[in-house]
């Protein structure tokens, strides 16, 4: 494989995404024109908005080379955290302090999670698994049974609001992904979240810390989540136990339809957005299509079959490259 | 050169209860091209990792330009001016050379937040012209042949101000006009004040760059000389040492002459096509034949063929009396013949992976019962091969990855046997391990053949093929071109043999 085609096949996954996301728009929209009404469009949009920003996230955790399972259960129970605080039914503190909250714990639990990876040396699949389990079971614990009511507007505000016209949860995924687009590749420490995941041995013998990157692309990853939660999952007033399930497959399943190599090294939050925005369209195509009750079900079958694609088109590219690229 | 940049102090490192270096003491000048050599094993890769800080000693420290080294850390090693360009330049495979070179020394705009990647850019282009250019500065490093990524790690310790460049066989993979680029580069770098520290088996390297030379043997320092005051045999002497010499001495006493058994392999006739033609030779039991030729005569063409990995065209091939249909490893396995392929680490080894399951791993179905596998039957056989073949690992339970390279290549050797092979075939079972492994594999390879095993042994290393071998069936261009036995077998007639006729006497030496 010559140096420019390896280039341009990494430059091409985003490509790709992209003009599959518009062949079904145009072909959903040929068959039922309802589907290309910009509120529908912005409605897909929203539905991307907290998938987005926490791929940013676990965009560059992969990169490092390893993987955050745990996202969906963190959403939930940053939710709760918020709803907690604020909620005049229990704590009913100001909104600033409930985001404070959800923001401080999520970067916390996400810089927990990255001692336990790197400290404790125990593989972040695992680590995030057993995350997975135990901060779903947190959530009911705090929730005690009673769902979370009467959460104040102004602590929604970012999930519900809009400005110019477009809903403030757009603003907010669209300055992460900016914001994460210049951390990735225009600061050192983007620099070295790529250079850890594209060798762990060169990266020790340059004298990088591959611990504190790590550290760094879980609490960050953490962080988002809670941007997240803030942004997309206070929609409505009331918090209930399962907020977020499923939510880490959803987002792993966009990494790496987006391009990131699961083995760490390659990918681009663009390539993960991208793919949260294809995905999120198929979801809402099937609806369209008049699928009743099948269409969740074909929504999951889909995505599965893209992660498997995606799996098999990067050991593909490696294994046609073995001859010459070995290092 | 009176002063010293570098100072190693009475350095000492063991791995469990190997010891790799034992008080290690050497001075590097600034401004010198100072040579290490010594066989595999010696100590050379301890302690290129100690000076690099990816290898804690034991015991002892190192001052460079008067302070200490900070020992055990990349970081402080690389802060303190030593830069390593190893043999396969480690690299981020995925990444630009651009990148490569300033990854962990990022040139910044807006008070360090952002990359100022045109000056990084501009600077990496200005460090590789001054290295001969010729690297795509924008695609990833994995994706450059050798020589450049080579350029590219030297680039990256340029950059650091490296004050002592250590080079682990810089020209393993580099042509004869790169080797040339790469030495003047290193002449350069000493007139600025580098010091270098050149690790290479090639002599010849040594005595055209070195100023000073140090040997190691078995982990100790044997002596630094001038490079002008040492010749070549000298140096191989400090290198191989009293007792290697000797016991290369005992491996050549040879067999006893006229104890040959019945003919296990009987070769008639075989050919492949574009590799070899007509061959036919026969060994007995209780026989090592030896293979020669230069390198591309189609001797290890002929041991694939016999070991069932390639199909030949034509010609006959018997195991003890019987035929033996090729093209299948399996059969020719079960009839007996094992070949030991001449790449040890792509061909069979799980290096990851024990000492004992390696040696285990081809019979593991004879050892089971019930599906299940026997521990205790695996480790006694195992233990039995180890004890055999004199394998020095800590256990059985070891790594073979952690083996040194002798005792990997018995492990392969091992491993055939478990299978309980009447013939045995050889490429090269001595390349890249030391002398004294070697002459182990020696005793070893004829213990075998006392015990009634015939052998076919390939070697490129002509003195080793007549001292072990029985009589030597010489090969050129894919045809037998004689047979001789133990005592016509000299290097010269083997080489005249060998050699196309016109130049049998103007060429020195076999590859």
């Amino acid at each position: 494989m010559s140096p420019r085609s390896v280039l341009s096949r990494l430059a091409g996954r985003e490509a790709g995404v992209a003009a599959l996301w518009l062949a079904t728009v145009a072909a959903v929209g040929m068959v039922n024109p309802d589907f290309l009404r910009a509120a529908n469009l912005h409605a897909i949009f929203v539905k991307c908005a907290p998938v987005v920003i926490v791929a940013c996230g676990v965009t560059l955790v992969i990169v490092t080379g390893e993987i955050d399972i745990s996202v969906g259960s963190l959403m939930g129970l940053l939710a709760v955290a918020g709803g907690i605080v604020t909620s005049p039914d229990r704590m009913g503190l100001s909104p600033q302090a409930g985001a404070a909250a959800v923001l401080a714990a999520g970067a916390g639990i996400g810089l927990l999670t990255g001692l336990l990876v790197t400290l404790g040396r125990v593989p972040s699949i695992i680590v995030t698994l057993g995350m997975l389990t135990a901060l779903r079971g947190l959530t009911r614990v705090l929730m005690g049974g009673r769902w979370i009511e009467s959460i104040p507007p102004s602590l929604r505000v970012l999930s519900i609001g809009s400005t110019l016209g477009v809903r403030n949860c757009l603003w907010v995924a669209m300055a992460v992904l900016a914001l994460t687009v210049v951390l990735a590749h225009l600061t050192p420490l983007g620099r070295r979240i790529y250079a850890v995941g594209s060798s762990p041995r060169a990266a020790a013998l340059a004298g990088l810390s591959s611990r504190r990157i790590k550290v760094f692309a879980f609490a960050f990853t953490g962080f988002l989540t809670g941007v997240a939660t803030l942004a997309g999952q206070l929609e409505v007033g009331t918090i209930e136990p399962d907020i977020g399930q499923g939510f880490e497959l959803l987002v792993v399943t966009c990494v790496v339809v987006g391009g990131t190599s699961i083995r760490g090294g390659v990918g681009t939050v663009i390539g993960s957005a991208l793919a949260a925005i294809l995905m999120m369209t198929i979801g809402t195509a099937l609806v369209f299509l008049k699928l009743g009750a099948s269409a969740s079900y074909w929504e999951r079958a889909i995505q599965g079959a893209f992660i498997l694609l995606a799996v098999l088109t990067d050991q593909l590219s490696r294994r046609r490259g073995t001859g010459e690229d070995t290092l | 050169m009176s002063d010293v940049l570098v100072d190693i102090q009475r350095v000492s490192k063991h791995f469990g209860g190997v010891r790799a270096l034992r008080e290690v003491s050497l001075a590097i000048a600034p401004g010198e091209v100072h040579a290490l050599c010594g066989e595999n094993g010696a100590g050379k890769s301890t302690l290129i990792e100690i000076l690099s800080g990816s290898c804690r000693p034991n015991a002892g420290q190192v001052l460079l330009a008067g302070r200490r080294l900070g020992l055990g850390n990349v970081g402080a090693c690389e802060q303190a001016g030593v830069a390593v360009i190893h043999q396969e330049p480690v690299a981020f495979g995925h990444l630009s050379a651009v990148d490569n070179i300033f990854v962990g020394r990022e040139l910044t705009l807006a008070g360090g937040l952002l990359l100022n990647r045109r000056a990084m850019r501009r600077g990496a282009s200005e460090l590789l012209a001054d290295l001969g250019g010729g690297v795509d500065l924008a695609c990833p490093v994995r994706c450059l042949p050798p020589a450049q990524r080579q350029r590219v790690a030297m680039a990256r310790a340029i950059l650091r101000d490296a004050k002592l460049l250590i080079l682990d066989e810089p020209t393993a993979s580099l042509s004869e006009r790169e080797t040339a680029v790469l030495f003047a580069l290193i002449r350069r770098l000493r007139n600025q004040g580098v010091s270098v520290l050149y690790v290479s088996h090639r002599l010849e390297e040594v005595f055209a760059l070195a100023d000073r030379v140090s040997v190691l043997r078995d982990g100790r320092l044997v002596g630094t000389r001038l490079a002008g005051e040492l010749d070549r045999a000298t140096l191989i002497a400090m290198m191989v040492g009293p007792e290697a010499s000797e016991s290369s001495r005992l491996g050549g006493d040879g067999p006893a002459p006229g104890k040959a058994g019945e003919a296990l392999l009987e070769v008639s006739g075989l050919t492949r096509r574009g590799a070899f033609e007509d061959i036919t030779f026969t060994v007995r039991a209780g026989e090592v034949v030896g293979l020669a030729g230069l390198v591309g005569a189609g001797r290890s063409d002929v041991a694939r063929a016999l070991g069932g990995v390639d199909e030949p065209d034509g010609g006959l091939v018997k195991l003890a009396g019987e035929i033996l249909p090729g093209g299948s490893v399996r059969r020719a396995i079960a009839g007996g013949l094992v070949l030991v392929p001449e790449d040890r680490h792509r061909q069979g080894l799980v290096l990851p992976m024990s000492v004992g399951a390696n040696l285990t791993l081809s019979v593991l179905r004879r050892l089971t019962r019930m599906g299940l596998t026997r521990p205790a039957r695996e480790r006694r056989m195992a233990g039995r091969i180890m004890g055999e073949l004199d394998i020095r690992a800590e256990s059985d339970r070891a790594a073979v990855s952690t083996l040194s390279g002798g005792n990997q290549q018995k492990v392969v050797l091992g491993k055939a046997l478990a299978a309980k092979p009447k013939v045995l075939v050889l490429d090269e079972p001595t390349r890249g391990v030391d002398v004294a492994a070697k002459a182990q594999l020696h005793r070893t390879i004829r213990l075998l053949a006392d015990r009634g095993m015939a052998t076919l042994l390939i070697s490129s290393d002509l003195p080793e093929l007549l001292s072990a071998s029985d009589r030597v069936v010489v090969m050129r261009a894919g045809r037998i071109t004689g047979e001789l036995t133990r005592d016509e077998a000299t290097q010269e007639r083997v080489l005249h043999l060998a050699l196309p006729p016109d130049r049998a006497n103007t060429e020195g030496g076999a590859s």
